[in-house]
């Protein structure tokens, strides 16, 4: 039966050929802008963190002086991070930021670039969880007694080594010899949500060294420098030293427990500090750990922006559902003498209502289909036109289910009225006018 | 219009049809007004003069990784070279660059005790020789422009001097002139010696994007990593993207020159989630009155069909063709007006709850109110068309088949 009423839908389709092209267009753009918008919002709310979301927390301290910063601020001070460099609760933790500098190997054929280097602790690896093709992260004994030691992408690794296990491999940077003590996987999440700082969709860095080296190696902080009071940075040392904040800290706590237990030794360091004349907002010095839902929120990863246009998208294809409602109603009532005549001869209302339903959902699926090219056509547009990030613009792989269940659906549900009207059609007024 | 009365009562008894099409224009007239007064407030803001002639000042970085390298001499002999080269009208070095997203803000105090003082608006700072004004290629307004023997080399020395915008000298002084006065940064004093008409910052949508200050700083050297800016005719930029790194390496190989952009480039980036909204939202409001028309005309069309005999009797009773023309447009108005009433509420219900979630702006009254207009012009073409055609039904057709 129900090929059945495929075939008439599809017949009925042909007979009204600009009628149903239009209501197939219609449906068509709402589902392209719809699934446009839809695509760019998944993109931005995605948390890449997925089940380790709520383990994985970002370490804000209210280290501000009074009446200067109104939130917490995102990043930390060095001395800070020092300390909770020692902290014993969590399973991994990681200080970090972010710096550049020369690459250069022994092959002479490669010119030296400049790339953009993470410098963190060993725990980094573990916390999000990054794949190692060879080697591994540096000991933790590097993490307190520095070590010229770097951890690389594949990709860095085929360039200057002409290979993918360059472990032991001599790697300088600023014209200093590192060793390669592991290789990595291509690693990219998206957002960038471990630092969100300089852009949430910027590419992951493929350079890792130890963080217990900043204060030899005395790397410029590619990230931002937060203060809120002055304090001129002449040297390396001040730096280090100030009140300005430029590190984040990230720490793996497993259950509820793990986090009490490490806010009320992260607050007895608070009032530990406030002794020595820091933490002087003594109202709101705290503590925030912020998961990875919690961080992505904070870092304003999802702009307002996209919200908006999710929300218009979603009136713009209720305009086109009442729309296509119309043309429905419109086209069905043009057939009442039809189905008066199938009524006449047996058919029962159910049925009548089922073979409309046919028809429209067969109507949804092909503007479902269109939509989708719509939506490929403009996302590719919108990346050419605006430079966006290739993440943003790719059409996510969940859309290709969601469009035509969103678009049947949609079609289902402006095709309802219009099918119950008809199926409620007197066979004997029709039979009377004939 | 002598006909309303018959065209509303027709319009009430055949309910689901006019109310379909009131639907759609209540919520039409409710995304297209407050989509366009966001398009109008984000073309507002990209319009916004930087003060700088964008096009012909080039950015770029220059990263020193040769330990051995002095870098405050290097910086000096640097620019030295850049303005040796052809084509170059000014260079500088600087601690930022403008509309790029990423620099340095700071701010003033009015007066030596903290406790006293009152505070400046904060601002972007930039820090640069007597050659930034020239190279920005912003206007002076007041004053004048630093002396060589001024320029400090580090932002801790303890009498400075600054060029700051008329935008924060009217936030703070009002009418008086800035000129001479002192402000200060802890126990750095620093003397105002000019004032620029204007020149953003970095920050495209921060507050504070109209406040800038230059203070009489050489922050080239004082890191690796040194940004410079070069000012020359648009179409020399693109030799000098070649020449410079050219001729820096000729004075030392240890080096990366790259990150060349120009100012208008930096402003494409910072601008393009604005543009962005902009154009999808622009694409909306084109298609969105596309399939209203389109929808609109296919109603028309099957009301005519159904209407066939009515037409044709008219027709014969003497209806001339305008007649006819006139009752679909009629009927179409009485539904557009009462869908244009209960639109602009729904508009500017639409609007307070952008407003309230989304922190933007009270719609203004124009926007519903020129989609209103809008809407009637638009719906008049989608009627037109068909009810010519209409009118052409010879009123033979209505005798013939009784």
């Amino acid at each position: 039966m129900f090929f059945y009423y495929l075939d008439m839908g599809w017949r009925s389709i042909r007979k009204t050929p600009v009628l149903s092209a239009l209501m197939v267009l219609a449906i068509s753009i709402g589902i392209g802008i719809t699934i446009t918008s839809l695509n760019i919002y998944q993109v931005m709310a995605f948390n890449p963190a997925a089940e380790r979301s709520d383990q994985l927390h970002a370490v804000q301290l209210w280290s501000q002086g009074p009446d200067t910063w109104d939130d917490y601020s995102t990043i930390i001070t060095y001395q800070d991070a020092m300390h909770l460099r020692t902290g014993a609760i969590p399973r991994a933790q990681a200080a970090m930021f972010r710096t550049g500098q020369a690459i250069q190997s022994d092959n002479p054929d490669v010119l030296p670039e400049l790339r953009s280097v993470r410098v963190t602790d060993s725990g980094f690896f573990s916390l999000f969880s990054v794949p190692f093709l060879h080697g591994g992260a540096w000991t933790e004994v590097v993490d307190q007694q520095p070590a010229y030691e770097i951890v690389i992408g594949k990709a860095v690794s085929q360039k200057y080594f002409g290979k993918v296990n360059s472990v032991g491999e001599v790697l300088y940077l600023n014209r200093k010899p590192y060793q390669v003590v592991g290789v990595i996987d291509d690693w990219n999440p998206s957002p960038k949500y471990y630092d969100p700082t300089n852009g949430s969709f910027n590419d992951a860095e493929s350079l890792f060294v130890p963080f217990s080296l900043a204060p030899v190696e005395e790397f410029a902080v590619w990230g931002n420098t937060n203060g809120w009071q002055f304090e001129p940075m002449v040297t390396y040392g001040d730096r280090l030293v100030s009140e300005k904040s430029w590190v984040l800290f990230w720490a793996d706590l497993a259950d509820e427990q793990a986090r009490e237990d490490y806010r009320a030794w992260i607050q007895s360091y608070i009032e530990q500090q406030q002794e020595m004349g820091r933490f002087t907002d003594t109202a709101k010095a705290d503590v925030q750990l912020a998961d990875v839902a919690k961080w992505l929120e904070v870092n304003k990863v999802l702009r307002k922006d996209n919200k908006i246009l999710v929300a218009l998208s979603a009136l713009f294809l209720c305009v086109c559902l009442v729309n296509i409602l119309g043309l429905l109603l419109t086209k069905f009532l043009k057939r009442a003498p039809e189905v008066g005549v199938r009524r006449a001869i047996g058919a029962s209302r159910r049925q009548i209502f089922a073979q409309h339903m046919v028809e429209v959902t067969l109507i949804g699926l092909l503007g479902g289909a269109l939509g989708l090219l719509w939506a490929w056509g403009l996302l590719h547009v919108l990346t050419e036109r605006f430079h966006m990030d290739d993440a943003l613009t790719r059409l996510d792989a969940t859309l290709w289910f969601i469009t035509p269940s969103i678009a049947m659906g949609a079609a289902l549900l402006a095709g309802l009225y219009p099918a119950w009207v008809i199926c409620r059609t007197q066979p004997s007024v029709y039979l009377k006018s004939q | 219009m002598r006909n309303i009365k018959p065209i509303i009562s027709s319009l009430l008894r055949s309910k689901s049809g006019p109310v379909l099409l009131l639907t759609q224009i209540v919520l039409s007239v409710a995304i297209v007004a407050n989509a366009s007064f966001i398009i109008s407030e984000r073309l507002a803001l990209i319009d916004r003069p930087s003060g700088i002639a964008e096009a012909q000042v080039l950015s770029f970085r220059v990263y020193n990784f040769d330990p051995a390298m002095d870098l405050r001499k290097q910086n000096q002999q640097d620019q030295l070279i850049l303005r040796d080269l052809p084509g170059v009208i000014a260079a500088t070095s600087t601690n930022m660059v403008p509309l790029s997203g990423s620099g340095w803000g700071d701010r003033y105090v009015d007066g030596p005790d903290p406790e006293t003082a009152k505070s400046l608006p904060g601002f972007s700072f930039y820090m640069g020789n007597e050659h930034m004004l020239n190279t920005f290629g912003v206007k002076l307004v007041e004053g004048r422009n630093f002396y060589p023997e001024e320029i400090k080399m580090g932002p801790a020395a303890k009498s400075q001097t600054a060029l700051i915008t008329k935008s924060i000298a009217e936030a703070h002084w009002g009418d008086e002139s800035p000129l001479g006065k002192v402000v200060y940064q802890q126990d750095i004093a620093i003397t105002i010696v000019g004032v620029i008409e204007r020149l953003q910052g970095a920050w495209v949508d921060s507050s504070n994007f109209e406040y800038s200050v230059i203070q009489a700083v050489d922050f080239g050297g004082a890191m690796s990593s040194t940004t410079y800016l070069v000012r020359a005719k648009p179409q020399d930029i693109a030799q000098l993207k070649l020449d410079i790194p050219k001729a820096l390496h000729l004075e030392n190989p240890n080096r990366v020159i790259d990150e060349f952009y120009t100012v208008a480039e930096h402003r494409g980036h910072s601008y393009s989630n604005h543009e962005l909204m902009a154009a999808l939202l622009s694409v909306m409001i084109v298609l969105l009155l596309l399939i209203t028309s389109l929808g609109l005309t296919g109603m028309v069309m099957f009301n005519i069909q159904r209407r066939t005999k009515q037409i044709g009797t008219r027709r014969a009773l003497g209806a001339r063709k305008a007649d006819i023309v006139w009752y679909f447009l009629t009927e179409n108005y009485v539904i557009c007006a009462a869908g244009a009433v209960i639109g602009v509420v729904a508009a500017s219900q639409l609007g307070q709850q952008l407003m309230n979630h989304y922190s933007l702006p009270q719609l203004a009254w124009q926007y519903p109110a020129v989609t209103v207009l809008g809407l009637f012009v638009v719906t008049t073409l989608a009627v037109i068309l068909p009810a010519r055609r209409a009118a052409d039904i010879p009123p033979s057709l209505a005798t013939r088949s009784v």
